[in-house]
This record gives structure tokens, C-alpha cells and sequence, in this order.
């Protein structure tokens, strides 16, 4: 892990949320091009340490963060919680798939635009030609090319789950939050997401946080446990 | 024990809920059955031709279509005040005020929703006075002020049930949208206040309804018996509740009566109307905002 470009640092992270302590003193490398497992028992903060990445936990009352985070973008380290760093250009910067599959209640086809047409500057044609790509990634496009325009609503959870993936990767992230991505697929599905994961590290860090040790052994570079607040690096493969 | 309860909350309930639609329908049926004889298009239009009372080419003196398109104009007007400034406070409320700011305005628009018609419109009438002496003769109680005044009136429950909508949405709608890089207004505009617009909807719906049927508020500010359809917002007007009022408190023999019972069946068919325009306009919105491409 030395030798390569740390993507993610984090520096005595503390954060606590409506009075109780989640993260202690937390201090952490993620390196660039990896997948690094967040593993750690229910209720101990992995999906609130994603969160802070993203500063989406800003969303949430009664939250308190104290210490740095630093991501390395356009060759430099850039502190995302520094006053000139806009929150809406990290988020197009940091990928993020929820556990539970959350598709706005719109058509297939302007869920995974969505964050284009939010960004705004980019012509229709290439719209459309993001959109397919992406659901071709996720496997999802010989499923839906022919119902684009019909609810997202109306697609199953593992659907849901894979459009919600197109939909974090039309923006190119160069990191990819994924929280238990997988636990609404079925075998296959799951199989073949891990397939895409293992394929997007090439561009991408990912930060994935799983139950599954099986699944995590299969594609981690390495392993963080969460336990007590704090993080611990565990497993590093070669 | 415990089943014998949930036994008598079921009955309970669905007695309730029968008793409410046989109200309602008791309600319905007695405006017909003492209406239905006046129904026609002469106590629309009286003795004037309709396509000349339709075109204003000829007033309509002994018909309700003056009151009729008072009627109309004053709730479309009240409405248009009030929806734009209700739903920005409510977003405000839902979105960007503190917690205490929100205690205080929470209070105060409750506070306001509870306000009697009656001071509304005095404070309506003052308010023309004011305007009167102050600024210009043309000005007195008129369309304008008691739109303004009507306004003025639903502008709570607009308010409060854009914010309860907006509120009632789960973290994760809220947050889906700003983890892809939206910002905070194109959060509200784009993903939650579409989402909430039934919420919001049934709020413009309450407010079309106590516009079309509040009497106290206009007696005070510009409602007159006759004068013909309204020519300008400063023009006085005749509106169905005030003669529905009217008749009622004055009537001389039973077919005046009956002309009551038809206004009121008339003032019905324009809420009906209003409710399925805000229900189509809603769905129109949703369909724009969501699923066009």
C-alpha cells in the first residue's frame, strides 16, 4: 500500500450523532485503485463513516464531525471539508450506492440522467449515449432498452439495486461508496456486480462495506474493521 | 379482552366513517331535492339570451351569472396570492428555518389558521379604509381586497401542509438527490416538492374550498347584492355565498327559497370543477417534472 497513491486520508475523525460517540479519534489511508472492505458488527458506523465521505451526514440533525479528510483530485489533496471546496462537486467526485435501492420515483431513463441533467452543459445524443453505457455495466440494459421511459418504481429490488448503480457511475466518480450493494440481488446478480466492481477499480477507489466475508475475500484488496470507533486495518491482500 | 376492544375500534370506525358519508350524501340530496325545480338556464342567465350574458354584450340582472364569475374570480384570485406564498413559507419551514424559528412560526400559523373569518374581513375592511384615505379614492372594498383578504385567510393551511408533506418525506428521498451532486434548491425543486404535491394539493384544495364558501370575510370587503359581473379588480361584485346568504335571511315565498338551494347546488359544481382542475394541474406538474425526458 505504500507505494501507492493514497486516494482517501482521514485524520482523528470523531463524529457523533445525537450524543452518541460513532467514530474515536479515527485515522485511516485509502489507497487509489483498490477496493478496501468495511467490515464491523451492526450499529458500529460503517454506513455513517461512508457518509462522511460524502459529507451527506450534513443532511442529517444533530450530527457533529471534528477532524480532516483529504481526497487526492486533479494531483493535488484537497481537504472536502475546507470552505473552498463545493459540496455539490464532490458529491459528482464521490459515488454512492445505498443498501437499500432508492430510485426516484421517475422513468428508467431519467433516473440515470439525473445526474447529468442536475450537472447540467451536456448535449442530449451524449445523454443518451452515458445512459446506455452505464446500464450495459450494470447489466441491466438488455433488460429495460425497450420500457426506458416506464417507472423505475416499477423494476424488482435487484433492478432497483443496479440502476441505482448505473446511476452513481454516469458521473465518472473517481470514488465509489457502496453500502451492502448486494444484499437486494440474488446469486447471479451479485456475481455479476462483483464482476463490475473488479472492472471499475481500474478508474475508480472503492470503498464497499459488506457483511458477506465471502464476497469480501473474493474482491478486497484489503479489509478495515470498525469496532468501538475506530478503524482498523485487518486484512491487506496482496 | 384485547379482541373484544379491537372489535369495538373496528365498528367504531366503520360506523364513523358511514355516518360521515350519509351526512354528506343527506347534505347532497337536500340541496337537490329543494333546488332541483329552479335548475335550468333561467337562474343562470334570467331573461337575458346566454350567448349575449356570455359575450358581455348584455347584463344579467335577475340570473346568478354575475355571481357566478364573482365567484369564480374572487377564489382563482385568493387562490393565486396564496399558493405561491404559502408554499415558499412552507418550504422555508420544511427546509431551511432553525428549530427555533420554526417553534415561533409554527405557533404563529396556528394562530392564524384559528383566526374567526369575521376579523379577516374587518381587518380587510380597515385595510381599504387605510388604503382610501391614505393613497387613492379609487380604492375601496372591492375584488382585490377580499381576494387579498381570502388569501390572507387559507394562507396557513397552504402553508402548513407544504410543510407537513415536505416533512412526512424519509431521509432517504431527501438525500438521494444531493448524494448525486444536486444542490439544496435543486433538491427541493426537482425531487421533493414534486414528491409532496398530493400533500401540497389536498392543502389548495382545503383553501379552494373555504375561498369558494367563506361569506364574512367578503360581506366586509366588496360583496354587493347586485351590480353585475365584476368589469375590474377594483369593481365591487356578487359572489354565490353572499347570495345564497341573502336569500336565505330574506326570502318572500318558497320559489326564492328554491333559487337559494340552486345557488348552492350552482357553488357546489364550482368547487367540484376547481378540485378536479388542481387534481389534473397536479398530475400534469408530477408527470413534467418527473417523467418527461
Amino acid at each position: 500500500m505504500m507505494d501507492k497513491t493514497v486516494k482517501i486520508r482521514t485524520e482523528n475523525l470523531c463524529f457523533a450523532y445525537n450524543g452518541r460517540t460513532i467514530l474515536r479519534n479515527s485515522s485511516m489511508d485509502f489507497a487509489e485503485g483498490e477496493i478496501t472492505a468495511i467490515v464491523g458488527p451492526s450499529g458500529s458506523g460503517k454506513s455513517t463513516f461512508l457518509l462522511i465521505l460524502n459529507r451527506l451526514w450534513e443532511a442529517i440533525p444533530r450530527c457533529a464531525l471534528q477532524g480532516a479528510v483529504e481526497m487526492h483530485f486533479n494531483g493535488r489533496y484537497q481537504d472536502i471539508y475546507g470552505r473552498n471546496y463545493p459540496v455539490t462537486l464532490l458529491r459528482r467526485q464521490v459515488g454512492m450506492v445505498f443498501q437499500v435501492p432508492n430510485p426516484l420515483p421517475m422513468s428508467i431513463y431519467k433516473n440515470v440522467a439525473f445526474p447529468l441533467q442536475l450537472k447540467g452543459g451536456v448535449a442530449k445524443e451524449n445523454v443518451r449515449s452515458r445512459v446506455e453505457e452505464c446500464l450495459r455495466k450494470v447489466r441491466l440494459w438488455d433488460e429495460v432498452h425497450d420500457r426506458l421511459h416506464a417507472s423505475a418504481l416499477d423494476l424488482s429490488g435487484g433492478q432497483q439495486q443496479r440502476l441505482c448503480m448505473a446511476r452513481a457511475l454516469i458521473l465518472r466518480p473517481e470514488v465509489l461508496l457502496l453500502d451492502e450493494p448486494t444484499s437486494a440481488l440474488d446469486h447471479a446478480a451479485a456475481k455479476g456486480i462483483e464482476q463490475l466492481l473488479l472492472e471499475l477499480k481500474q478508474s475508480c477507489t472503492i470503498l464497499l462495506v459488506s457483511h458477506y466475508l465471502d464476497q469480501v475475500s473474493r474482491i478486497a484488496d484489503s479489509v478495515v474493521e470498525l469496532n468501538n470507533g475506530r478503524l482498523v486495518r485487518k486484512v491487506e491482500y496482496d | 379482552m384485547r379482541r373484544v376492544l379491537e372489535q369495538v375500534v373496528v365498528h367504531f370506525s366503520r360506523l364513523c366513517g358511514i355516518i360521515l358519508l350519509g351526512a354528506v350524501l343527506t347534505v347532497i340530496g337536500y340541496l337537490f331535492v329543494h333546488g332541483w325545480s329552479s335548475l335550468g338556464l333561467s337562474l343562470i342567465f334570467g331573461a337575458t339570451p346566454p350567448l349575449d350574458a356570455l359575450l358581455m354584450k348584455r347584463n344579467v340582472f335577475n340570473g346568478l351569472f354575475p355571481a357566478m364569475i364573482g365567484t369564480l374570480s374572487l377564489v382563482v384570485l385568493a387562490v393565486c396570492w396564496a399558493v405561491p406564498a404559502g408554499m415558499a413559507a412552507g418550504i422555508y419551514l420544511a427546509e431551511y428555518a432553525g428549530p427555533k424559528i420554526k417553534a415561533v412560526l409554527n405557533l404563529f400559523f396556528d394562530i392564524m389558521a384559528g383566526l374567526p373569518s369575521i376579523v379577516v374581513g374587518l381587518f380587510g375592511f380597515a385595510a381599504a379604509v387605510f388604503l382610501n384615505r391614505k393613497f387613492s379614492g379609487a380604492i375601496h372594498p372591492c375584488l382585490l381586497i377580499s381576494s387579498l383578504a381570502l388569501a390572507f385567510l387559507v394562507l396557513p393551511y397552504i402553508t402548513r401542509t407544504t410543510q407537513m408533506a415536505l416533512e412526512g418525506l424519509p431521509l432517504s428521498a431527501r438525500m438521494t438527490a444531493l448524494s448525486l451532486g444536486a444542490t439544496r434548491l435543486q433538491n427541493i425543486v426537482r425531487v421533493l416538492v414534486p414528491q409532496s404535491l398530493t400533500g401540497i394539493v389536498s392543502g389548495i384544495i382545503l383553501a379552494i374550498g373555504r375561498c369558494a364558501e367563506d361569506t364574512a370575510v367578503i360581506m366586509l370587503t366588496g360583496v354587493v347584492a347586485s351590480t353585475g359581473v365584476p368589469r375590474s379588480l377594483l369593481s365591487h361584485y356578487e359572489a354565490l355565498p353572499f347570495y345564497i346568504y341573502y336569500i336565505s335571511a330574506q326570502y318572500t315565498d318558497s320559489e326564492e327559497l328554491a333559487t337559494g338551494y340552486g345557488a348552492a347546488i350552482i357553488l357546489l359544481c364550482i368547487c367540484l370543477v376547481l378540485f378536479l382542475l388542481a387534481f389534473a394541474i397536479r398530475k400534469r406538474i408530477s408527470y413534467y417534472a418527473l417523467y418527461r425526458a
